[in-house]
């Protein structure tokens, strides 16, 4: 009987969080188009629906009714295999997000937090792990696709990955040694009480957050670091071969990625489902409707972030990438976690 | 000087005023509506043509619904594409007068230049402010004679007079015409 409350508790919470997810990442290709386009003077999606607001219906039934080619020459276990090896690492770390208070029901004897899948102590690793994972679907969809812009893509993006994941690692550290924690809810738990307790401003993880924020766009292959895309080089990068359900799962796997991303630099930096001020406005029964309103909020001002800077900057050059990569955010990283230390050290003591 | 480059330098300073200047217009756009899309959404707004406008090319008739055409191939001479197909003949019974028996435009290779129309001694060509000529068979674009009469019709509903000198059995070319090349003398 307790197996079975704590396994349908946890089918209804991740039922829940996937399908809040995958209707953000269907939305969200919807948001980013028509916020560019009226960064752009332009109007975006307006056919489908009231101002264009069933465009991805749209897109999704388009995508699902495809023809689904796999060229002659690729790799055909590979080519079927790297849409899903990149789509489900983007959507494994949302179980370890906290996304309310660290809250604990009773249901039928059994101990339920309601607000994060699962509370395990390595979360943060659990996710930079997984989130490597997801590069091995963009490295072997464009190697196993037998075209040179794929492979180019694809060659790209595992250099990217690679040198940008150093920076993330790095960069989080200092928040690490500020909570003592690896668990995303202690993490979040150690940030309560007013804003001037959040990583960024109470722990001065201002570098790490710049660091981690630059770091995240590059390795979510977005704009301005979207090289192993880069349309005007390579046609389409990784996904040129790929058609139907399969480049939506591509799709859906960077939009995921962003999400996920957004919520780490929250819950890492901004205090996750904190607010901003000591305490909560709702009574204490309530108070959770209140956290995951904030947390929302900051993961959804990390995603506007990200589509302004689409809008904004120019694609870099694949040197100035990497120039900028291991000589400007790695020591900038380092040194934060030097400096993080010793001030740590001093006023611990 | 080297001071306030690494100031900027370290603050972003120049991608920020990059994100100012796309904020700014979202926040025109969006919450100040002072700005408007430049999006025209064609199927549902059409722009205003010029009255210059260089679309699908007609045949014309005069007021008393004969035709223009007096067949003289310069036209298809003129075409740089080989669009126009005239077929010439002699007016039955009256042998100085000849017209078009058949005429075809491929209006697949058309480049809407306009020279057939600035090459016709009689005015007999126009161009019509239609574009919305897509098809789903490409030889649907190859258009006859009565195709293109029927497009003057459609877009020249004041036909020009058949001016009265006009000796039916004798060649004539558009007097009316302004830009006639100065004679020599």
């Amino acid at each position: 009987m307790e197996m079975l409350v704590f396994a349908g508790a946890a089918v209804v919470k991740i039922t829940v969080v996937m399908g809040v997810v995958l209707l953000t990442v269907a939305f969200l290709t919807l948001a980013e188009r028509k916020v560019l386009s009226w960064m752009q003077d332009r109007m975006g999606p307006m056919e489908v629906g009231p101002y264009g607001t069933l465009q991805p219906i749209a897109d999704g039934i388009k995508l699902f009714f495809k023809e689904d080619i796999i060229p002659a020459g690729a790799n055909r276990f590979l080519f079927s295999l790297a849409p899903i090896l990149s789509l489900v690492p983007a959507f494994i770390g949302f179980a370890v997000v906290p996304y309310g208070p660290n809250r604990e029901i009773e249901l039928f004897g059994v101990t339920i937090k309601p607000f994060i899948i699962t509370d395990i102590n390595i979360g943060i690793l659990y996710i930079l792990a997984f989130a490597s994972i997801g590069a091995y679907g963009v490295i072997l969809g464009g190697w196993a696709s037998n075209n040179k812009y794929s492979l180019l893509g694809g060659l790209r993006s595992a250099a990217q990955v690679i040198s940008y994941e150093l920076n993330i690692g790095l960069a989080i550290i200092g928040v690490l040694i500020l909570s003592g924690s690896l668990s995303m809810v202690t993490i979040a738990e150690k940030q309560a009480g007013g804003f001037w307790h959040w990583n960024l401003i109470g722990g001065l993880q201002i570098v790490a957050f710049v660091v981690y924020l630059i770091s995240a766009v590059a390795e979510t292959n977005r704009l301005p670091f979207d090289l192993p895309e880069a349309e005007s080089e390579l046609v389409a990068g990784w996904m040129t071969e790929y058609s139907g359900m399969r480049f939506a799962f591509f799709f859906m796997a960077e939009y995921a990625n962003m999400i996920l991303v957004s919520c780490i630099a929250s819950v890492l930096f901004l205090g996750g489902y904190n607010a901003p001020y000591p305490g909560t406005l709702l009574p204490d029964k309530l108070s959770w409707i209140e956290g995951v309103a904030w947390f929302t909020v900051k993961v959804y001002a990390f995603l506007f972030l990200f589509f302004w800077l689409r809008a904004t900057l120019p694609r870099l050059r694949y040197d100035q990438l990497m120039r900028f990569g291991w000589k400007v955010m790695l020591p900038l990283a380092l040194g934060n976690i030097v400096i993080t230390s010793i001030v740590v050290y001093f006023v611990r003591r | 000087m080297a001071v306030a480059q690494w100031v900027k330098t370290l603050t972003f300073y120049e991608i920020l005023v990059g994100m100012k200047a796309t904020i700014t217009v979202l926040i025109d756009r969006i919450v100040l509506r002072k700005r408007k899309a430049v999006t025209l959404q064609y199927p549902h707004e059409k722009r205003a043509l010029p009255g210059t406008y260089r679309g699908m090319i007609a045949l014309l008739k005069y007021d008393d619904d004969t035709e223009k055409c007096v067949g003289c191939d310069l036209c298809e001479a003129a075409c740089p594409s080989r669009v126009i197909t005239v077929i010439s003949s002699e007016v039955e019974g009256e042998p100085m007068k000849r017209y078009a028996k058949e005429y075809y435009m491929d209006m697949t290779r058309c480049l809407f230049c306009g020279l057939c129309v600035q090459a016709c001694p009689v005015d007999a060509l126009a161009m019509t402010t239609e574009y919305e000529w897509a098809k789903y068979n490409k030889r649907d674009l190859r258009l006859n004679k009565e195709q293109l009469l029927a497009l003057g019709d459609r877009n020249f509903p004041v036909r020009e007079k058949k001016l009265e000198f006009q000796h039916p059995n004798v060649a004539y070319f558009n007097i009316g015409h302004k830009n006639l090349p100065p004679k020599e003398s």
